[in-house]
């Protein structure tokens, strides 16, 4: 049986996601005895014209051409896998579409933003069939190779619909609500293993809100806490502006 | 208390004590985290151990019931094979709380029942307990005197309890005594400190109250009353549903399977890992039906679980008082203030009815 074919693209992002996966290490040697790795930009130039199997898409769709080019990947792709915030929920991208878009054009491009026409930042899901999400920015690294695992088993995988807390309190780290800090822990989707708070930082909210999340419930914290709310929606937006789309 | 029972140790030797016990055994004991924070850590001298400490993050259960535990392990080839899988490992817990273990209680109350958990009995054979008794609360969380755990029955290898000069131990198994015996650091107890023993715990009944404004016997009564309380929807709108206080808790024991397989794809394991009836994808079944949405419905049944369920079946409440479930919501839901407004909520109907 031949190996797979795999291919990496990347969209608006930092490219952040790719070199989480080209810093796999040793682990990449044995990512190359099970998958054929035909384009990945980040890590070399070779390019293929031919069908994928595979295709991680990276970063998150802000203009018509790239609308364009990820449907012509998805008509070329086996299976489509939306790699990293940028792509699974818009993530910062998604703050432009707080303002005009006119107005966010003047801000970046000055008067030659007309020359750079822009649509309203979406995530991958919102443009093109999408049959597996990797949360996070950056994405954690095990995740990526457990849900790699899963495609290549014909499995499923699914985004723990729990908070990052979860995970947290198995690590047995002291809680940022104890050190007088918060954090987006409770209304974020788990599968980090809380890197950020294991590492001593908060949890910023970049893997995108849990199923079923009790916002306010949580403003209702986060004002006992003394934390204004339109600091905590700014927090919010952060990464998850685009989850609008979805509800409109 | 039978004097023979008992033991005495300087309280200037403890660190000394702990020392050599570290020699001879795996010893697990509280250790500091920050931000009045404690947990239970592996210790390797005597200066990492905290005796003064409020309840742990998590409660030693995590050594009993791992938070990950494979339980086999597999090979996917032309034919499969399975391996089941048992982990464990010789370890001595030392200044457990009382709460705690009446929390490994309760634990060994449910998983020797049918269908036994095997590899939790061998694990259990293979763990010493040393407690240590609290002659004060730990903080205003703690209900332990409501439930009972506050003073030291059984469930222990050793006990140490403070007094003024001395920890007296009370030896509380075979085990126990070969821990006194291959330390060779104590000597026998006498009348004198039997009777300090005895003036301390009077002395408790007097420090620790009856935290909750009821009787533990009327704790069905009340909430067989309960199951429409309006406690639960105030509780719908305040709980975030983070899982927290059902994964700090010392008498929680449900558990998710999965399995993960190696990047060669060629071997694996299945585990089993905590998991929480707080959390959105637990009562969820095939076709995306979820047998309890409601935030409210998920508290409730947590109460149940700690406070009737298990009086029917085993006989027992099973909730230690330790607080730790209070202590970590950033919620604020308070179990003693959810108990004290059921109680409340109750009385009011029951005089309704009388008027
Ligand atoms: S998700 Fe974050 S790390 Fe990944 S590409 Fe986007 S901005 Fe970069
Ligand atoms: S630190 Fe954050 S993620 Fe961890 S338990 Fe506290 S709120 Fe949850
Ligand atoms: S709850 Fe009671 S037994 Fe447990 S640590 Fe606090 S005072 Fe001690
Ligand atoms: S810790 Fe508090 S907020 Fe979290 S699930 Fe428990 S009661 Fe709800
Ligand atoms: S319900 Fe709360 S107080 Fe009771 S044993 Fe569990 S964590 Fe401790």
């Amino acid at each position: 049986m031949s190996k797979p074919k795999v291919a990496f693209f990347d969209f608006a992002c930092c490219e952040g996601c790719q070199l989480q996966v080209a810093n796999l290490g040793e682990m990449v040697l044995d990512l190359i005895d099970i998958v054929d790795i035909v384009e990945f930009r980040e890590v070399m130039s070779e390019k293929w014209d031919g069908e994928f199997d595979v295709s991680f898409i990276e970063g998150s769709i802000t203009d018509e051409h790239a609308v364009e080019r990820v449907k012509k990947i998805r008509e070329k792709s086996k299976i489509l896998v939306a790699l990293g915030s940028c792509a699974t929920i818009g993530g910062v991208n998604g703050m432009k579409n707080s303002f005009n878009l006119e107005e966010a054009g003047r801000y970046v491009y000055g008067e030659a933003y007309k020359f750079f026409p822009t649509i309203h930042t979406k995530a991958v899901h919102q443009v093109v069939r999408v049959d597996y999400f990797i949360n996070g920015c950056p994405i954690y690294q095990p995740e990526f190779l457990t849900v790699l695992k899963c495609i290549l088993k014909g499995l499923p995988y699914y985004v723990p619909e729990y908070p990052v807390c979860v995970e947290c309190k198995l690590n047995e780290n002291v809680c940022m609500y104890d050190r007088g800090l918060t954090c987006m822990g409770p209304v974020t989707k788990a599968g980090c293993n809380s890197w950020c708070i294991n590492n001593g930082n908060i949890c910023y909210g970049c893997r995108g809100l849990t199923i079923n999340p009790n916002s306010q419930g949580f403003k209702d914290v986060l004002k006992k806490f003394g934390i204004p709310e339109d600091f905590l929606m700014k927090k919010i937006e952060m990464y998850n502006k685009c989850k609008e789309l979805d509800e409109s | 208390m039978k004097i023979e029972q008992y033991r005495l140790i300087e309280k200037s030797r403890i660190k000394e004590f702990l020392n050599k016990l570290i020699s001879i055994y795996n010893v697990v004991a509280p250790v500091e985290k920050g931000f009045n924070n404690f947990a239970f850590e592996q210790i390797r001298t005597a200066d990492e151990v905290r005796l003064n400490y409020i309840p742990t993050i998590l409660p030693p259960k995590k050594y009993f019931l791992p938070k990950k535990e494979t339980i086999l392990e597999f090979e996917l080839g032309d034919e499969l094979k399975v391996e089941p899988v048992t982990e464990y490992e010789n370890l001595v817990l030392f200044g457990v709380h009382t709460c705690d273990i009446a929390g490994i209680k309760c634990l060994n109350m449910v998983l020797s029942d049918r269908p036994k958990d095997t590899a939790y009995l061998i694990r259990k054979k293979h763990i010493t307990i040393i407690g240590i008794e609290c002659n004060n609360y730990c903080d205003d969380y703690a209900s332990c005197s409501f439930v009972g755990a506050h003073i030291p029955t059984t469930g222990y290898d050793l006990m140490f309890t403070e007094l003024s000069e001395h920890f007296i131990v009370h030896v509380h198994s075979s085990k126990g005594m070969e821990i006194v015996e291959k330390t060779e650091m104590f000597k026998g107890a006498d009348q004198n400190t039997i009777e300090e023993l005895k003036i301390l715990r009077n002395n408790k009944l007097k420090v620790f109250n009856n935290e909750i404004p009821t009787e533990r016997r009327y704790i069905p009564d009340l909430f067989d009353r309960s199951f429409n309380a309006t406690v639960w929807q105030e509780l719908e709108s305040k709980c975030l549903s983070c899982g927290n206080c059902t994964a700090v808790c010392p008498t929680c024991y449900c558990f998710d399977i999965k399995e993960d397989v190696e990047l060669s794809l060629k071997r694996g394991e299945r585990y089993r890992v905590w998991f929480s009836c707080q959390l959105d994808p637990f009562a969820k079944v095939a076709g995306g039906i979820d047998f309890r949405r409601e935030r409210s419905a998920r508290q409730r049944h947590r109460f149940y679980r700690k406070f009737r369920y298990h009086i029917d079946r085993y006989g027992m409440i099973f909730c230690t008082g330790c607080g730790r479930c209070s202590r970590t919501c950033m919620a604020g839901i308070n179990l003693k203030e959810v108990l004290t407004s059921l109680i409340r909520e109750s009385e009011a109907k029951i005089w309704r009815k009388w008027l």
